[in-house]
């Protein structure tokens, strides 16, 4: 008997959410050589999880991808590292992106919004949306790259938490395939957009 | 004896714990286990391995292998993420990546034999990751396991691409 596509999906992001605890695990190492590729990993890691709007437009991208059903589950969570991490080069290369913030802002009440009026939008248009959010917060996090720290450790640890944040929202966006879990998606899409108007008016 | 076994060790740890090797050999075996053919990518890139190991022997002076090395880790991610592996282009980058690798792993021993250990065991580390990585890569024949293999080279791209702008900063 064929599994269910969601199952396996269910059994990727299982996968992928073992292997970052089993790389999450490991905090004595990073005491011992700190400063170091495991010092780089973890700061890296924590990186993106430390701020609301980044983590909640993270998330957003991968449920709006759930909802939307495939290629855009699997579409949008590669294009925005690839995107995203063309900002983060930019603002390393010292390259000025004006209103980040307010950018980042926007991508949580758009993809919020989106979210929650359940607008099934057509994939490259989707992925445009997805891609062009995806600089402001890759400059974001770019021009945040702390001196000193093993850089390509501190950047996969950071593009594997974005990752696992997108992961964790196609996750959630799963529940769409029962009507209790449809509606309960698309409240997180308000819930979603609400924050990002918040960050929005503290942004201006 | 026990110092050249702790040396060759030390360089079977080496493509492990450097994450820049790491990740290019990653990139490599995804990109190399997508493909029907795969014997001949590996041949390539075992034999660039051994050329830039015998090129530091010869004392090549410093290099910008790291550069390259992460250039060729961001192609290969690009390549993983898209699933269009076209075969001579993987023989370049096989090709590239391995000669970087070695060239970016000069050994810091202290006697001549403890360093060829090291070298040898640096060659051996990284084919043995380089056909594991391969092998598992070669059996995510599933939709969903294909997808997993695809968001892993886009993260490897991302990774790289964001190292690649670290370093141009610092030459500049």
């Amino acid at each position: 008997m064929r599994e269910p596509e969601h199952s396996k999906i269910v059994h990727l992001i299982g996968g992928l959410l073992v292997a970052m605890a089993a790389l999450a695990g490991r905090p004595a190492l990073a005491h011992i050589v700190d400063g170091s590729a495991a010092g780089g990993f973890l700061g890296g890691f924590a990186h993106p999880l430390f701020g609301l709007d980044h983590v909640v437009a993270m998330i957003a991208v991968g449920l709006w991808g759930a909802f939307l059903g495939p290629p855009a589950i699997w579409v949008l969570p590669i294009a925005f590292p690839l995107v995203m991490a063309f900002g983060g080069a930019m603002a390393i290369l010292g390259i000025a992106v004006r209103g980040v913030e307010i950018g980042i802002a926007l991508s949580a009440i758009a993809l919020g919004g989106m979210i929650a009026l359940a607008v099934r939008a057509r994939l490259v248009p989707a992925a445009m949306l997805v891609a062009g959010f995806a600089i402001f917060h890759g400059h974001a996090h770019g021009a945040e790259l702390p001196p000193g720290t093993d850089a390509v450790a501190f950047s996969v640890g950071f593009v594997m938490a974005t990752g696992l944040l997108h992961l964790t929202g196609i996750a959630f966006g799963l529940l769409t395939r029962w009507p209790i879990g449809r509606i309960g998606v698309r409240v997180a899409g308000i819930g979603i957009a609400l924050v990002g108007a918040v960050f929005l008016i503290r942004a201006v | 004896m026990r110092g050249l076994a702790q040396a060759f060790a030390e360089g079977f740890l080496n493509p492990l714990l450097t994450p820049a090797h790491a990740l290019t050999l990653l990139a490599l075996a995804l990109c190399v286990g997508q493909q029907k053919g795969r014997g001949a990518a590996l041949l390539i890139f075992v034999l660039a391995l051994a050329a830039g190991f015998l090129a530091i022997v010869l004392a090549v002076e410093t290099t910008p292998a790291r550069v390259v090395l992460l250039a060729v880790a961001a192609a290969l991610g690009v390549m993983a993420a898209a699933a269009r592996v076209p075969k001579p282009l993987v023989w370049l980058l096989a090709a590239t990546a391995g000669a970087a690798l070695a060239l970016d792993s000069p050994p810091q021993a202290v006697t001549i034999a403890a360093a060829y250990a090291t070298l040898a065991g640096t060659a051996v580390g990284a084919c043995v990751v380089l056909l594991a990585i391969t092998t598992v890569a070669g059996h995510a024949t599933a939709h969903w396991q294909r997808l997993g293999v695809r968001i892993l080279g886009s993260w490897i791209a991302a990774s790289a691409m964001l190292v690649l702008a670290v370093q141009l900063r610092l030459t500049e």
